[in-house]
């Protein structure tokens, strides 16, 4: 009864929450990126980019997206500015 | 080579790996084929057990890889079929006292005499897991509904392909019907979405599981067991015969009907 009151307000059901953590998890383990990967590729990512752009270097973030048949690399990062010419490294 | 070498694994613990070999074979066997069931949990005998078939071990499978037994001498014939065996694992070895080739050598010869040989893979991904797999050309994976399972479950499939073993199968055990209807357990679909692999059945949870090895007796030959029926109809579909996948723990009213007769 109590878990019946707690569904009606909005509290979804197990087997839904399973599915949806499991999703996330074997992504994770497949693609076997851990999180310290994870940070170098963010590092790196800004690295490059700082050369064009200048960047928010607190709000780069870098996700694993699922879509139905592909697994995404998506990358956020907010820019103050954008160089006029390309840095010369 | 006539027969066919199938390993079920699982990566976790007592999802019901040696339970579904058990069935499996006994059912292969009902069928009039000659089939042989190793138990590779070296260490961690339980396959003689569950079979009825403690009281008669005299040679194990490390005493055959070593020499030290023909490999006859070392194979038990079922209580029932005379065309069913098992070959014990050693209790006081360790798992590194067997090489994957050993194994495939092993696995090659016995095709050549028996129509299936089934091999009860131990938990894990070491050495064992590598012994258990080596000589197989077909793998079944067994989980249950549970997170934990399914992750172990699909560390096993990517180890599995990694070792150029594709003909890979589900088999998802102690499936709650009940549960699952209320939304309180990964569904079949769900399990399948997320693995990714062929489903070969389902087997719903059920307390024969535990009286049929208390007694050593495999669910099968009780056919009042539903969860028995279950492993009958995944054991007709490895062996190619075309049985529909609806028994995801549902069942009719002649279904159950027929159930109680028999019970």
């Amino acid at each position: 009864m109590l878990k019946a009151i707690r569904r009606f307000f909005g509290e979804r059901a197990s087997g839904e929450v399973a599915r949806k953590r499991m999703q996330v998890v074997l992504m994770h383990d497949r693609v076997d990126l851990t999180p310290d990967i994870m940070e170098a590729l963010k590092n790196d990512i800004l690295a490059v980019l700082s050369r064009y752009m200048e960047i928010d270097n607190k709000t780069i973030r870098v996700d694993l997206e699922k879509g139905k048949e592909y697994t995404a690399l998506v990358s956020n990062v907010h820019i103050k500015r954008v160089y006029r010419r390309a840095a010369t490294s | 080579m006539a027969g066919k070498t199938i390993v079920v694994t699982s990566g976790k613990g007592g999802v019901g790996k040696t339970t579904t070999v058990a069935n499996i074979g006994t059912t292969l066997a009902k069928k009039k084929y000659s089939v042989v069931l190793i138990d590779a949990d070296i260490g961690l005998r339980n396959l003689d057990v569950v079979m009825g078939l403690e009281n008669r071990i005299v040679y194990n499978l490390v005493d055959i890889i070593e020499g030290k037994c023909r490999m006859q001498q070392a194979m038990i014939r079922d209580r029932k079929l005379a065309n069913l065996y098992i070959i014990p694992a050693a209790q006081t070895r360790e798992k590194n006292a067997v090489q994957p080739e050993q194994m495939k050598t092993l696995c090659a010869e016995l095709m050549e005499e028996f129509d299936f040989v089934l091999i009860d893979c131990p938990a894990g991904i070491e050495q064992g897991f590598k012994n258990a797999v080596a000589g197989a050309q077909t793998a079944l994976v067994v989980t249950t509904p549970e997170v934990s399972a399914i992750r172990d479950a699909d560390r096993v499939i990517g180890l599995l392909e990694a070792a150029m073993l594709h003909d890979i199968h589900l088999i998802i055990n102690r499936l709650n019907q009940k549960m699952v209807k209320k939304g309180d357990m990964m569904s079949t679909q769900d399990i399948v979405g997320l693995l990714a692999v062929p489903l070969l059945g389902v087997v719903p949870e059920s307390e024969d599981v535990v009286v049929s090895t208390n007694r050593g007796i495999p669910l099968v030959h009780d056919r009042g067991s539903r969860a028995g029926v279950a492993f009958q109809r995944i054991a007709a579909r490895l062996n190619g015969e075309n049985v529909p996948l609806d028994d995801n723990g549902a069942e009719g009213f002649f279904g159950r009907m027929k159930r109680f007769i028999w019970s």
